[in-house]
């Protein structure tokens, strides 16, 4: 069901920038997620497989940090696999390993995790000593970038080699874009070549201005979340 | 008239069926698609594209190649565009350049007859007397000297950047480049080959390598489809590799666009600059390489004159004399400086078309046309020493002089990297000696020069970039022996004339005598002799003046070339401009989740740092007045401000407060949960680098601000010291996590007690600087009593997806009160009414906690903090400075500005730091740094203000403003 | 541009990294003053091998690097707990002062 982002207490960081390119929003986890803009969403699905960019950021996301916090989600059930590596796991969710003492959650695109839910309603502060959260969903701002132009697009503003044959699924960039820093995931939809940018949450509509521009040349633009949703539903290459 | 264009397949560059009209200096002409503008105008026979730099001699199309200063032209707000390299495009409206009056009658031509008084370095000793004469000279001579115009209100071009990423770059897209990126991507690396004119091959494109004419077609033909078909390999034409970097770091420039390229391993295939023949008159219009009349004709089609003669040393110039005689040029003479007739058959070709041929020759002189505008006839003379020629010449009639002397390698990425070239006496070349690692050269800048050698030296250099990036390679491929050094480069093509106008440097209009009498003065090493002559320093960076004037330099100096040596060449390779420096210039900016409500609410947004704050709010006519309503509000009433650029870490674990011990002054350990405490952070030296506070959430959990500009480096230096100590302590910098306002006033509490009722606000539950967690509006919060405003006040943090949630419920919570948003200069008068420091404004970077009167806040009882050694070492040592309040002497006096200075007795004893106005108090207040001996409150110390005016001020002990704290702590 | 191997990220260019300087052995807190002023204050400029900290900005990770200040080769770089092992302690003075 459609709802104004300003009725509910939690907003996107670029809410007004989607509202203005005609964005229908649909509520997710008490935040306001643009589903389609005005192209629609089978205009989008065709966008985005040559570039398009989509706000997650009211998606689920979480992470831990600390000397022993990949050893406290290990025994919560959690698959983590090498640093700067992505593990999908059971219920959907992404677990990226950032260090030898973090590792970053990312739900799915419905706006759900099991896993986070689980793993946040068996933390408290002593009793997971040297595992603390990192508030994702408010540090950070969570942006997907899909489409076959999308690792030219990105080599406008960022200085590591994503090119696919280089940087495999599921591998995670810490670096600086467009002279900010920020986690560059690599995340394929279905068959379509995509990203995860996940940084600084005041920067949002910064980056927004600077990914828009860096995508003109490739005829790249916004689309909602429908349609990443949808070429992700799609089947992958073998 | 386009009588001179030839038919195809001369012009490869050109599509004739697409005409395009532009205007040079005022007239139309039209060329075909693919012309360049000088090309276009060559075949409009107008051979004169500038005035040159000095004497504004006509100078026309030397190189055809964009590598001499000769063509360069303005197009509207574009100065110095190369005009034989930039495109034509229909109604382009080009105009020379360093010209007074028109192109073909500058009135500064009048230079030209007074070289004389023109020497070489007069810079540097004309015009200094009598003193001031400069200053009236300049002008005079700036306007004489520039060459493009720039025009400051031109509108910002769109340029951006792009990272590009391969195994192997191959610099150079001639026949070695071909050849090496083709051997690269055989062995399967991921090749970029770059190539800065708009088609691949080279030379292949235009020089002679056979009697027929076919060799260079044939080979393009054969090697450029398999390149432009390798998937492995990618083609950037039109770009410039301008420089070499560190691990193989390559600026490629295309069109608007700086490519920053990162290569595992590079192959420098860049070819080598032709060199000038040097005689009287050589740089009128009508005086050419042989590979620019050659480009010319195979390139563009254009016949490059009518009648020509021809000074050679090596077999391209018979090349060239074959293909002028194809075109349908009259070649009057060949004259060929060596003194035995050259074998080999493009010379037997030229002979047997019946062109004479003076061996042992050169031209010694071009007798120009009225007017300098062109060539009217060649002196060709006996060549009878080194540089000297008999007295008896011949007079051949001709409108072209082509020169084909010998090579230069074009070596700047080499020399970037760290190459080195000697100078080969036998080849009268210089050659490549040493090579940085994971780099290779390969055709005529290794020394290379017959073709077969080339291609094979391409292949050699491919091999072995694939190599070092890590590919697999079969066996090294065999380079012959003979690489075709020999015979190409004349040792001497330097014939002075003792009328001058002998050009070594066209560029900056270097003479013979003008670097040999920098010599004389002196400046007897190269580096020297460029620098006080200039030679070398024009836009073509001595492409063309660096190898003669070295010679030049050896003669005269009586060494070696060897032994002279060369200058060092420098990026950028090729002009660049500041807009592809500069890029999409991103400047990242940093919001809170308020900032669209202070737009709404009309604030005057200012930076800090990467973020945007309110300065005030409303018109900036009634800024002093915004700011004394919103102080006053805040005092009166209750105001709210946002605060959410405050920095926010995270410090958990069970080693918390022993960590905030070490990296703060204050003490922490015995901090209750539910209480703040301020902080105050020093660096190893006892300079305050930082403040905020640490609120107490859980024994093992503490919640620290830090300022707007310090948290990214307060972060940083936590973690510096715990990958040093080892404690069980996780710091997060959590300031984008969390937005916050300060709700200040007496009328704070009830504002918060109407959105706010899971936490008990009363003074006795929630006193002056404890801290809660509760919910305001929804919005999970904490809540912290604190007061840099002076007043009972709450500093509310909540997530920054919510903030604008929060805002907006505050404010109307708070309208019943007169809410009203403040901003920082209204936060800045009333923290300074408390006397409360801000952390860089009344601190500075030297400023030790001690001198900034924060003793209080130092636990002298811990066995260490960082800072505390060197706050003892300065103790010791004696304080020399004190951070105090003042009050003005005399009320009526001007208020002093912040850091003005602080005098007695003629010596600066410290400076002002904060001032302002106080309406609540009715005078100047102000923090000031004074010697110890002035900091006694009542000592009355002298300020200079603006002109040099002193005025008296009275050391005032803060705050200034409720000095018990009463208001605070209601 | 330079590039700097991080223990974590790989090769990346050197600007996404802080310098931080040598790194120095903290002196005991009973040292002279002349001793700690040598430790706070002045800097040895070696030329030759030295190790360095570096930071890592994105990942806010400090590492250190040994580097040829003469020929700016970059030999080696490790995590700082490969020379940091074990937890630094600061017992009080003995003594009062």
């Amino acid at each position: 069901m459609a709802v104004q982002p300003a009725t509910l207490n939690r907003r996107s960081f670029v809410y007004r920038e989607l509202a203005a390119l005609g964005a229908t929003f649909r509520e997710v986890n008490g935040c306001a997620v643009a589903a389609t803009l005005a192209a629609g969403r089978a205009a989008e699905i065709a966008a985005a497989r040559d570039l398009g960019l989509a706000d997650l950021s009211g998606l689920r996301r979480g992470g831990y940090k600390g000397w022993t916090a990949l050893d406290w989600l290990r025994g919560q059930g959690v698959a983590i696999g090498e640093n700067n590596m992505t593990l999908k796991q059971g219920d959907g969710s992404r677990v990226a390993r950032l260090a030898d003492s973090e590792a970053m959650i990312l739900g799915d695109l419905a706006g759900g995790s099991a896993l986070l839910d689980r793993v946040e309603a068996g933390w408290s502060i002593t009793g997971a000593l040297g595992a603390y959260p990192v508030p994702r969903p408010e540090t950070n701002f969570w942006f997907a970038i899909a489409g076959r132009h999308s690792d030219t697009m990105l080599a406008k503003i960022c200085g590591v080699d994503l090119r696919p044959h280089r940087f495999p699924d599921g591998a995670v960039a810490q670096t600086s874009v467009a002279r900010m820093s920020a986690i560059i995931i690599r995340h394929d939809l279905g068959a379509t070549l995509g990203y995860d940018m996940i940084a600084d949450s005041a920067a949002a509509s910064y980056m927004w201005t600077s990914l828009q521009d860096a995508m003109d040349e490739f005829g790249g633009r916004p689309v909602g979340l429908d349609a990443i949703v949808a070429l992700a539903a799609e089947t992958g290459p073998a | 008239m386009m009588a001179s264009r030839l038919p195809a397949p001369a012009g490869v560059l050109i599509d004739r069926s697409k005409p395009i009209t532009f205007n040079f200096c005022g007239q139309d002409y039209t060329g075909f698609q693919g012309d360049t503008i000088a090309s276009a105008l060559a075949a409009n026979g107008v051979g004169m594209l500038s005035r040159s730099f000095k004497y504004h001699r006509p100078r026309g199309l030397m190189t055809a190649a964009g590598q001499d200063a000769n063509t360069l032209v303005q197009i509207g707000d574009e100065p110095n565009v190369l005009a034989d390299l930039r495109a034509i495009e229909a109604g382009l409206a080009i105009t020379a350049q360093n010209v007074f009056g028109s192109l073909a009658n500058d009135y500064a031509n009048v230079l030209d007859g007074l070289g004389r008084f023109l020497p070489v370095g007069f810079y540097y000793k004309t015009f200094f007397r009598p003193k001031g004469a400069w200053r009236y000279w300049e002008k005079l001579i700036r306007a004489l000297a520039g060459l493009g115009k720039v025009d400051v209100g031109a509108h910002h071009g769109y340029y951006d950047k792009q990272y590009l990423f391969c195994d192997v770059a191959v610099v150079g897209g001639g026949a070695a480049g071909l050849a090496a990126a083709q051997a690269a991507a055989a062995a399967g690396a991921d090749v970029i080959l770059i190539e800065e004119n708009v088609r691949l091959g080279g030379a292949l494109n235009y020089a002679r390598f056979d009697v027929e004419g076919r060799r260079g077609r044939g080979l393009r033909a054969d090697l450029v489809p398999r390149i432009e078909a390798d998937q492995n390999i990618r083609v950037l034409t039109g770009a410039f590799a301008n420089g070499w970097f560190a691990d193989h770091w390559i600026p490629v420039i295309q069109g608007n666009r700086m490519y920053k390229l990162r290569a595992g391993a590079v192959v420098i295939a860049s070819g080598s600059y032709e060199q000038p023949l040097v005689f009287r008159n050589n740089d009128l219009p009508g005086v050419m390489f042989s590979s620019a009349a050659q480009r010319l004709i195979k390139l563009y089609g254009v016949k490059p004159g009518t009648r020509a003669v021809v000074a050679t040393a090596n077999a391209d110039g018979y090349g060239a004399a074959l293909d002028l005689l194809d075109a349908g040029v009259d070649v009057a003479c060949i004259a060929d400086l060596r003194p035995q007739r050259g074998d080999g058959p493009l010379a037997d070709a030229v002979r047997d078309r019946g062109v004479p041929i003076v061996q042992g020759a050169t031209v010694s002189e071009a007798i120009p046309q009225k007017g300098n505008l062109g060539i009217e006839a060649a002196r060709v003379a006996k060549i009878t020493g080194q540089g000297t020629t008999a007295d008896v010449d011949d007079r051949f009639g001709c409108d072209l002089i082509v020169t084909a002397v010998g090579y230069n390698p074009t070596a700047n990425l080499i020399h970037h990297a760290g190459g080195t070239f000697v100078y080969n006496d036998d080849t009268a070349m210089f050659e490549l000696t040493a090579l940085p690692q994971g780099m290779q050269a390969a055709g005529s800048v290794n020394g290379s020069f017959d073709i077969d050698a080339v291609i094979e030296d391409g292949g050699k250099g491919g091999w072995s970039a694939a190599r070092n990036a890590g590919c697999k390679v079969g066996p090294m491929p065999t380079v012959r022996n003979d690489r075709g050094a020999f015979g190409v480069n004349h040792p001497w093509p330097i014939f002075p004339h003792p009328k001058g106008r002998d050009f070594i440097d066209f560029d900056e209009d270097l003479q013979v005598h003008d670097i040999l009498d920098a010599i004389a003065e002196g400046y007897d090493d190269v580096e020297l002799m460029k620098r006080f002559s200039t030679c070398g320093m024009g836009p073509s960076q001595g492409r063309h003046s660096s190898l003669n004037s070295v010679r030049l330099t050896a003669r005269a100096t009586g060494r070696s070339v060897t032994d002279t040596g060369t200058t060092t060449s420098r990026p950028p390779y090729a002009a660049e401009t500041f807009g592809v420096l500069a890029g999409r210039s991103f400047e990242p900016e940093r919001k809170t989740a308020m900032h669209h409500r202070h737009l709404e609410l009309g604030a005057r947004m200012m930076p800090a740092g990467q973020w945007w704050r309110p300065e005030y709010y409303g018109p900036p006519e009634r800024r002093s007045l915004s700011i004394r309503e919103e102080a006053a509000v805040v005092r009166e009433a209750v105001g709210i401000i946002d605060v959410s650029t405050l920095g926010g870490l995270e410090v958990c674990g069970p080693d918390a407060a022993e960590f905030l011990n070490r990296v703060y002054t204050f003490a922490y350990a015995k901090q209750p949960v539910g209480r703040a405490r301020y902080l105050l952070m020093t660096d190893q030296h006892g300079v305050i680098i930082d403040d905020g506070v640490a609120c107490r959430l859980h024994d093992h959990h503490f919640y620290v601000t830090a300022t707007t500009s310090g948290v990214g480096g307060v972060y940083q230096h936590m973690l510096f010291w715990n990958a040093q100590w080892r404690l069980q302590v996780n710091i997060t910098n959590a300031t984008a996590s969390w937005c916050g306002v300060n709700l200040a006033g007496p009328k704070a509490r009830d504002v918060l007690a109407a959105v706010c009722t899971d936490v008990d606000l009363s003074s006795a539950a929630f006193p002056y600087m404890a801290v809660r967690e509760g919910t305001i509006a929804g919005v999970p919060a904490r809540i912290i009593r604190i007061g840099f405003v002076g007043e009972l006040g709450y500093e509310i943090h909540a997530p920054a997806s919510q903030g604008e949630a929060l805002w907006d419920a505050l404010m109307v919570a708070g309208e019943p009160h007169g809410i009203r948003p403040f901003g920082i200069e209204a936060q800045r008068l009333l923290r300074l009414e408390k006397g409360h420091i801000i952390i860089g404004q009344d601190t500075d970077g030297l400023t030790n906690a001690i001198e900034a009167e924060m003793a209080w806040a130092i636990s002298r009882n811990k066995p260490y903090f960082v800072g505390k050694r060197a706050l003892a070492i300065q103790e010791k040592n004696g304080i020399k400075r004190k951070l105090v309040g003042f009050t003005l002497g005399n009320p009526a006096d001007p208020a002093p500005k912040e850091s003005h200075l602080v005098i007695r007795d003629g010596e600066i004893t410290g400076r002002t730091t904060s001032v302002n106005y106080s309406y609540a108090l009715g005078r100047t207040i102000g923090l000031a740094y004074v010697a110890t001996d002035q900091a006694e409150p009542g000592t009355a110390f002298q300020i200079r203000i603006e002109k040099g005016r002193m005025i008296d001020a009275v050391v005032t002990k803060p705050p200034f403003y409720d000095p018990d704290g009463r208001r605070q702590e209601l | 541009m330079k590039i700097l191997n991080c223990p974590l990220n790989g090769p990346r260019n050197i600007s996404e990294f802080v310098w931080g300087g040598e790194v120095k052995e903290h002196p005991a807190l009973d040292c002279t003053d002349e001793q700690w002023v040598d430790y706070a204050v002045l800097e040895n400029n070696t030329a030759g091998v030295v190790r360095e900290w570096w930071y890592h900005v994105p990942t806010a990770y400090w590492i250190i690097a040994e580097r040829n200040t003469v020929t700016d080769e970059i030999i080696r770089t490790y995590p700082a707990r490969e020379l940091f092992k074990d937890r630094v302690e600061f017992p009080a003075p003995a003594v009062k002062p």
